[in-house]
């Protein structure tokens, strides 16, 4: 039942780099004004390039990632591997904590957050490599299980899922305080839990308690309360503090920006105003610096890398395939609208990174390598996926195939 | 094989329509996140663009006033000037405790700048949200650059501007000082406060979260500073210094509590010295308790100075041709004017009959006095009207007293009533001609003074060695004669003073007492408990014209200082003046 090979979605390809390239153009406007703010404030020696030549490399690394993963490894080999690598990228988060823990120089921490491995001057981030590990794994499980009927079974079915994705979570949101890669696993799971062909009334009642999972642990949180407690201020444009100044400075960022944008080099948020400038507020700056037009053309480039990526899913040959490439989707889809709609205020901030475009080294290098497989199984669909839903007809047709062939053998 | 392949396929394609359709549940989720975010965006960069540009420009526009320097200003000591207000740049620091550490700043301040903290570090670091703090002020650059090389994170400086005061206390009534808003209050500093602060530049421009400026935006406006000017006073440091030391010496010996001092060079009007005493100390000028030590009296407070008047009035008769120091009248004790008897102070039997006006005036005799204004109107018998008429042009048009007298420094005008105005206006007459019912300040009875015995020409008066900031009038009012018989009878005054051994041999020192009563309650005190004593004089070298004139007033509140006390610091002054300026004495 294989599909020939035919050639890769253009627009996905095509989409990724500009996207990448328009990451680089803001760096390389931004980067130096980071720069001089990191310089005033703390003291600390980065030359004005810093930033544009780390991004430079990041783009370099991620274009050779979304390649590799484009044409070199094929999936059928990732998918033979898939516990494996999941149990890699656990132990390396696990790691990570232990490091952490024992204050170790390997474990890099900001703002009391340990979220790198640091070598020298590489740094990794073992979560990205986390939600790409945890893509694999579960589409080898949802499609094996699929395969076995085993889909909705509480000991076959869900008790392992839920063990694997709660160490992830556990991992992710409380050892490593990223509360960002956690709304994107949890994003992730969804995505890819909703094509397995899960009950909707079973997919439904987890949603449920996932959601109240999830507010218990904000309302037990304070300083994810306080999160919320900011979202809340802004939303009902309460007197400015310390907690929605970022918000208020990326809404200010963006409404500054108006139909056409300040220019590219006249971001004045930027030197400084605006915290996480280059990384999780880069989309602010884009809004000041190209204007509403801007954002617009960048949300459509996004919107046709996914609804491409959809296309792409719903296309597959096979069901590990339709579930690898839905967990990509709903990685960025996760990453674009949790970070946009907390740059505008629509929800709080979680500290997410808008999909290649922020600073950042191996988010950038994973999600490509991501996409890079979305490419390759891009050039596996079948064109007609009506034909499947005709049932009649289909089995008609292939009924009568199969005779004929089975009576000329 | 074949019956389970076909159900295998049924439920394969029974799921993936329900599959098709959640694959389409997920593109409405695409397109629906993706319509509210660029609604949102359209809602904040379209509808609400301007307010949030104005909330940026708020926000980014740094609005900073460039200092103009302040001029110092200099008194003269030998020919040259010297400084006697200097400007001292200090520094302010200024942390963000945000981000500057509290034990960082607090090891540093505690190192190097204790004194100079004004700001308690655990109220700062108790309040949330701060990102900016005043914690040390007026920090000279010495330590201010210990604590630069500290490289503590986050921590800036502001630089501010502060008087200082090389001389202390010095001449601190005229030169005033310097409000914490950087205004100049009383004196010099308060009078020529325009000239000295100059104008402050202005700079409007985009800044960075550092407060550092940007060439983003093309509204940045700089308009630099003009600095003040410098001036140079006329008053000589070192007089000056003698003078206050003489003067404070006086009233700490005396009942007086306060004295003022005025030197004028007769031939230019120019300000030699102007004390005020006590001094206070402008650099901590807010620790002054009463507000009225911070006055000039010399140009600040008209007053009566009494008998001196009564130079100007025999001025006048002399210049008119109606009198002489030889002429004579009939002295008994009091004239009665408007049912009113005034008396002399002086009623010894041997002055009782026909008395000179030499002898009126060295004996300070209210009748002689009146006795000129009665030759004034041309009627030796009574005080007419055409005499007020000529003595108000005498007071007020040719010696211009109770008038601004165009002096540099905020100046009191004073008043002489008016001759034909009002009711008792003979008897308010006679009591001008001794000096009292009017209100004039030392600067204009000086000036005044120095036209009586210059030669006769009244000079505007100025305290500027060279800058010219008024007009200079220039005004022969009296007759070389008239001058001439003046200093006569001035010096004539001081006789015993000379066989006293006060006045040293070789000079000729003229001058005239004042004791004026107290008005209290819109009447003189006829207790005599409260006295005002002024006396004003010259030196000059035996036979020449005069080069210094002094005038001296002491009083204290509920004191009676007379001109008593005043003569013996004149006396003190006018000898301290013939060492200090190495005055030869004259030939004759």
């Amino acid at each position: 039942m294989t599909n020939r090979k035919h050639k890769s979605d253009l627009i996905i390809l095509f989409s990724t780099i500009i996207l990448m390239a328009i990451g680089l153009i803001i760096i390389y406007a931004i980067g130096p004004m980071r720069a001089n703010v990191l310089n005033n404030t703390y003291g600390t020696d980065y030359d004005s390039n810093y930033f544009f030549i780390g991004q430079l490399r990041s783009v370099i690394l991620s274009l050779i990632a979304f390649f590799v993963a484009f044409k070199v490894i094929p999936y059928k080999y990732l998918q033979k591997y898939a516990k494996p690598i999941m149990i890699v990228a656990l132990l390396l988060s696990g790691l990570l904590w232990i490091l952490s823990m024992s204050d170790s120089g390997l474990a890099k921490c900001e703002l009391g957050e340990c979220r790198w491995f640091s070598l020298g001057s590489l740094s990794f981030q073992p979560a990205e490599f986390l939600k790409l590990a945890l893509i694999i794994y579960l589409a080898d499980f949802l499609s094996r299980k699929k395969a076995e009927g085993n889909i909705g079974k509480w000991k076959e079915f869900w008790l392992p899922l839920l063990i694997v994705c709660g160490l992830s979570l556990f991992l992710v949101v409380i050892a490593q305080g990223d509360l960002g890669t956690g709304v994107t696993l949890i994003s992730i799971v969804f995505g890819m839990l909703l094509i397995s062909g899960v009950p909707t009334y079973q997919y439904l009642i987890m949603l449920l308690l996932t959601v109240v999972f999830a507010v218990g642990a904000v309302a037990t949180s304070s300083h994810r309360m306080a999160r919320v407690d900011a979202w809340i201020a802004t939303l009902t444009g309460s007197e400015s503090s310390d907690s929605t100044y970022h918000v208020d400075n990326a809404m200010l960022a963006i409404g500054t920006g108006g139909f056409f944008g300040v220019g590219i080099g006249n971001s004045v948020q930027a030197t400084g105003y605006l915290p996480e400038s280059i990384n999780d507020s880069v989309f602010a700056i884009m809004g000041e610096t190209f204007g509403f037009i801007g954002l617009l053309l960048i949300l459509l480039i996004f919107t046709a890398v996914l609804l491409r990526m959809l296309k792409v899913a719903e296309h597959a040959d096979s069901d590990d395939n339709k579930l690898v490439v839905t967990g990509v989707f709903a990685w960025v889809l996760a990453g674009v609208v949790v970070n946009i709609m907390a740059m505008t205020g629509l929800v709080p901030v979680t500290g997410i990174t808008l999909p290649l475009i922020s600073y950042g080294g191996t988010s950038m290098l994973f999600i490509a390598f991501a996409i890079g497989l979305v490419l390759q199984l891009s050039c596996y669909t079948s064109r007609e996926v009506i034909r499947n839903e005709d049932i009649s007809s289909r089995r008609r047709l292939r009924g009568t195939h199969h005779a004929s062939r089975r009576r000329s053998s | 094989m074949s019956r389970n392949n076909v159900k295998q396929v049924y439920a394969s394609q029974s799921g993936s329509k329900s599959t098709a359709r959640r694959f389409h549940v997920l593109k409405n989720l695409v397109l629906i996140a993706m319509l509210v975010i660029a609604g949102r965006l359209f809602f904040i960069q379209i509808i609400e663009h301007d307010a949030w540009v104005a909330k940026a420009s708020e926000q980014h526009t740094l609005l900073e006033t460039i200092a103009a320097k302040r001029g110092e200003i200099y008194m003269m000591d030998h020919g040259e000037p010297v400084a006697v207000v200097l400007n001292q740049t200090t520094y302010q620091i200024v942390i963000d405790p945000a981000i500057t550490q509290k034990d960082d700043i607090a090891k540093v301040l505690d190192d190097y700048a204790k004194d100079y903290q004004i700001a308690d570090l655990d109220d700062i670091y108790s309040r949330e949200g701060l990102r900016y703090a005043i914690v040390a002020k007026n920090v000279p650059r010495d330590i201010v650059e210990k604590i630069v090389a500290a490289e503590v994170p986050a921590v800036w400086l502001q630089k501010t501007n502060q008087r200082v005061y090389p001389e202390g206390d010095l001449a601190s009534g005229l030169l005033g000082f310097v409000n914490a808003e950087g205004k100049g209050q009383y004196g010099v500093e308060g009078s020529l406060n325009e000239l000295l602060a100059g104008k402050d530049g202005l700079l409007k421009t985009t800044a960075d979260v550092n407060k550092v400026a940007l060439s983003i935006g093309n509204e940045n406006i700089k308009i630099p500073a003009i600095n003040g000017e410098n001036i140079v006073l006329s008053i000589d440091r070192g007089l000056e210094r003698g003078i206050e030391d003489l003067a404070l010496e006086a009233i700490n010996n005396t009942p007086a509590s306060n004295a003022s001092v005025l030197v004028l060079d007769p031939n230019t009007s120019k300000v030699l010295a102007m004390a005020n005493l006590p001094n206070y100390n402008p650099a901590n000028y807010s620790s002054v308790e009463d507000a009225s030590v911070f006055n000039n009296y010399t140009v600040d407070i008209p007053y009566e100075p009494a008998s001196i008047c009564k130079t100007f009035a025999f001025s006048a008769a002399i210049n008119e041709g109606k009198m002489t120091p030889e002429t004579t009248y009939y002295n008994q004790h009091y004239e009665e004017i408007d049912g009113w008897k005034i008396w002399n102070a002086e009623r010894r039997s041997s002055l009782y009959g026909t008395l000179t006006m030499r002898d009126a005036l060295y004996w300070s005799l209210n009748t002689g006095s009146i006795h000129a204004l009665k030759l004034l109107g041309d009627n030796p018998d009574q005080i007419t009207k055409q005499g007020r008429e000529r003595l108000f042009d005498y007071y007020h048009n040719k010696f211009r007293l109770g008038n601004e007298t165009g002096f540099e420094l905020f100046e009191a005008e004073g008043y002489i009533p008016d001759p034909n105005e009002g009711w008792g206006r003979d008897s308010t007459y006679a009591n001008i001609t001794f000096g009292q019912n009017l209100g004039i300040t030392m600067l204009q009875t000086a000036t005044a003074f120095s036209a009586v015995i210059n030669g006769g020409t009244w000079r505007t008066p100025s305290i500027l060695a060279e800058k010219k900031l008024t007009e200079s009038v220039e005004d022969k009012i009296l007759s070389d004669e008239t001058s001439a018989m003046m200093r006569e009878m001035l010096i004539h005054n001081r006789n015993y003073k000379v066989r006293q051994g006060v006045d040293r041999p070789g000079y000729d020192i003229g001058g005239k007492s004042g004791t004026a009563q107290v008005v209290r309650n819109g009447a003189y005190d006829d207790s005599f408990n409260e006295l005002v004593g002024s006396y004003i004089g010259f030196i000059a070298p035996n036979g020449e014209m005069p080069e210094y004139v002094i005038m001296v007033k002491m009083w204290g509140e509920g004191e009676s200082v007379g001109s008593g006390e005043a003569m013996d610091l004149f006396d003190s002054i006018s000898n301290y003046m013939i060492d200090y300026f190495k005055i030869r004495p004259g030939n004759e």
